[in-house]
C-alpha cells in the first residue's frame, strides 16, 4: 500500500475526503514515469488514470500528418486521463511524460464507478477539468496572438511550476515539438533568454535564474491559468 | 456570493426579450436528447428567449445568470487579451449549450459568450440547472460527453491557430458556421469574422475574395451566401472533419449507468 506521503503530493488525491482517500488507498498504483513515456495514444482507449506526484506530463493534439503540438500540461494539480468520466472513452489527445519523476495509477473501471458516486469526487474532478479547458483555451488564444519569446516565457513557467526544484531536463527539440514551432526558433528564444541572464541552458539542462524577470517578460496567459487553477483546486481538503 | 446571482445579468435588461415565440424546445440537440421525465421536469423552467446579434450572454470573469440552449442562434465563445484582441475558441449552436461552468463547478466562466448569429434558444435560471445537475444521471452525463466534445473543439482551435493558413481556417469557420444553421448563408461582416479568427481583417478579405473569385461564396453586405459546400469542405484543413467526426461521435454513445 502506497505511503500517504507520497499519494498527498498530487493536490487532487490530497485533496480527497478522508472516507474517499482510504477506499482509494489499496488500488492506487505507484508508477515511475520516465521521459517520453506515452501514457495514452490518440485514439485508444484508457486503461488508467494517472496522478502525477513529481512528473510533468504532456497532452499533445496529433494531426493527420503527425505534426503535433501541446495543448496542456499536467503536473502533480492534475490528472491525466480526463475524457474516461467525461464520457469520450478513449481520448483525442497524446499523453506523453515530459518531465521524469513518480505518480499514481487507478484502474480506468474504478475510476469511472467513483466518479459515478457523483459526490465530492466528482466535483473536484469537473473543477480540475474546469481549470484545463482554460489551459487550453489559452494556449489557443497564445497561439495567435503572442510572441515565441513569450510562448516560450509561458511554456518554461507552467512547466517548472509543476515541479519542486527549478531545474527542467529538456531539449530545444522537445520543447520546439510541444510549441509547434521549428527548432530555430526556440534555439533563438531561448539564447534570448540566457542572454538576459533569465536562464541558463547546457546540455539539455535548463535552470530557472531569476524568476521574476521571467514572469515580467511573459504574455498574460501564464497569469491568467494560473488564478484560475489556484481558484479551482483547494488547498485544504475538499469536505 | 450566491446572493450576487443578479448583479450579472448578462446584458440582457437593455434587450427586449419577448417572452413567447414559436419554436420547440427539441430544436436543440441536447434537449431532444434529454430522456422524457427530464425534459418534462425543465419544461416548465426553461424559458424561450430571441438572442439578437451581438448579446453578451457571459462576460469573462463572471457567474454565468442562466445556461442557454440555442435552437436558431450560434454563439461565439471568445477569449480576449488584455490589449483587446480576441480569438473565439469554440462555437455553440443547436448542438450545445453556453454555460458549462455551472455544472462544472467553478462559478466564474472564463470566457465571453456572445451571440454571433442571431437567432432564438433556451435559457434556464443557473440555479435550477446547477439543481438539475446536481441529480447527476443521464441529463449530466450527457452534459459532460458534450463538453468532452467542446474541450476537442478548443484542443483544435489551438492546433488550427498553429498551423493553418487563413484560408483553410476561413473555410473551417464557415463551415463550422453552417452546420449550425438551417440555412446557407451566414450573417457575417469581415471585421467579425477577423475577430474570430484573430486575425487582421486584410487577411480575411483577401481570403474571403480567392472563395468568392473561385465560385465558392457570394459576399455582399454583411453576408457570406455558400454556393458550393463541398469545394469549401476540399479548401478547409483537416480540423473540420475532426471535429465534426468527434462531435458526431458523442452523443452516440450509450448513456452510462
Amino acid at each position: 500500500m502506497p505511503i500517504l506521503s507520497e499519494l498527498t503530493k498530487n493536490q487532487l488525491l490530497a485533496a480527497l475526503p478522508n472516507n474517499e482517500l482510504q477506499r482509494w488507498l489499496p488500488q492506487l498504483e505507484p508508477v515511475d514515469l520516465p521521459l517520453g513515456q506515452v501514457l495514452y495514444e490518440s485514439g485508444s482507449n484508457l486503461r488508467h488514470v494517472y496522478f502525477p506526484t513529481s512528473a510533468i506530463v504532456s497532452l499533445l493534439y496529433v494531426m493527420e500528418n503527425g505534426a503535433s503540438a501541446e495543448i496542456a500540461v499536467v503536473g502533480y494539480e492534475g490528472i491525466v486521463g480526463i475524457s474516461l468520466f467525461m464520457g469520450g472513452e478513449s481520448t483525442p489527445s497524446r499523453a506523453v511524460v515530459q518531465s521524469a519523476g513518480q505518480g499514481f495509477r487507478l484502474k480506468a473501471q474504478l475510476m469511472k464507478d467513483e466518479f459515478n458516486r457523483a459526490g465530492p469526487v466528482m466535483h473536484l474532478l469537473l473543477r480540475y477539468t474546469q481549470a484545463l479547458i482554460t489551459q487550453m483555451s489559452q494556449t489557443a488564444v497564445c497561439n495567435r496572438h503572442h510572441s515565441l519569446d513569450q510562448q516560450l516565457c509561458r511554456w518554461l513557467l507552467l512547466s517548472l511550476d509543476r515541479l519542486h526544484h527549478d531545474e527542467l531536463v529538456m531539449t530545444q527539440e522537445l520543447i520546439a515539438n510541444m510549441l509547434g514551432v521549428r527548432r530555430e526558433g526556440v534555439t533563438e528564444a531561448a539564447h534570448h533568454l540566457q542572454e538576459a541572464g533569465l536562464i541558463r541552458y547546457a546540455r539539455g539542462h535548463i535552470t530557472l535564474l531569476d524568476r521574476a524577470r521571467l514572469e515580467k517578460r511573459v504574455c498574460e496567459c501564464y497569469a491568467v491559468v494560473k488564478k484560475k487553477y489556484d481558484r479551482l483546486l483547494p488547498d485544504e481538503k475538499a469536505i | 456570493m450566491a446572493g450576487l446571482w443578479w448583479l450579472d445579468d448578462c446584458n440582457e435588461t437593455a434587450m427586449n426579450v419577448p417572452r413567447c415565440h414559436p419554436s420547440d424546445p427539441k430544436q436543440n440537440q441536447l434537449l431532444a436528447a434529454l430522456p422524457d421525465d427530464d425534459l418534462a421536469r425543465w419544461q416548465s423552467h426553461l424559458e424561450p428567449v430571441d438572442l439578437p446579434r451581438g448579446l453578451v450572454l457571459c462576460e469573462s470573469g463572471l457567474p454565468a445568470a442562466y445556461a442557454y440552449f440555442p435552437t436558431t442562434a450560434i454563439v461565439s465563445l471568445l477569449y480576449m487579451t488584455q490589449h483587446g484582441a480576441s480569438a473565439e475558441i469554440a462555437v455553440v449552436g443547436n448542438d450545445g449549450v453556453v454555460g458549462i461552468s455551472l455544472f462544472m463547478g467553478g462559478n466564474a466562466t472564463p470566457s465571453r459568450a456572445v451571440v454571433q448569429s442571431a437567432g432564438r434558444g433556451y435559457r434556464l435560471r443557473a440555479q435550477v440547472a446547477k439543481d438539475e445537475f446536481q441529480r447527476g444521471g443521464p441529463a449530466l452525463n450527457m452534459l459532460l460527453r458534450y463538453t468532452q466534445g467542446m474541450i476537442e473543439q478548443v484542443a483544435q482551435t489551438a492546433m488550427c491557430n498553429r498551423y493553418h493558413s487563413i484560408d483553410q481556417q476561413m473555410c473551417r469557420r464557415l463551415l463550422l458556421g453552417l452546420d449550425r444553421l438551417p440555412t446557407a448563408e451566414l450573417a457575417m461582416t469581415q471585421e467579425l469574422l477577423a475577430s474570430l479568427l484573430g486575425v487582421r481583417r486584410e487577411g480575411v478579405t483577401a481570403a474571403a475574395l480567392k472563395l468568392q473569385l473561385a465560385g465558392v461564396i457570394r459576399y455582399s453586405r454583411g453576408r457570406i451566401a455558400v454556393l458550393d459546400r463541398v469545394r469549401l469542405e476540399q479548401r478547409t484543413c483537416e480540423c473540420y472533419a475532426m471535429s465534426k467526426k468527434e462531435y458526431g461521435r458523442l452523443p452516440s454513445l450509450p448513456i452510462a449507468a
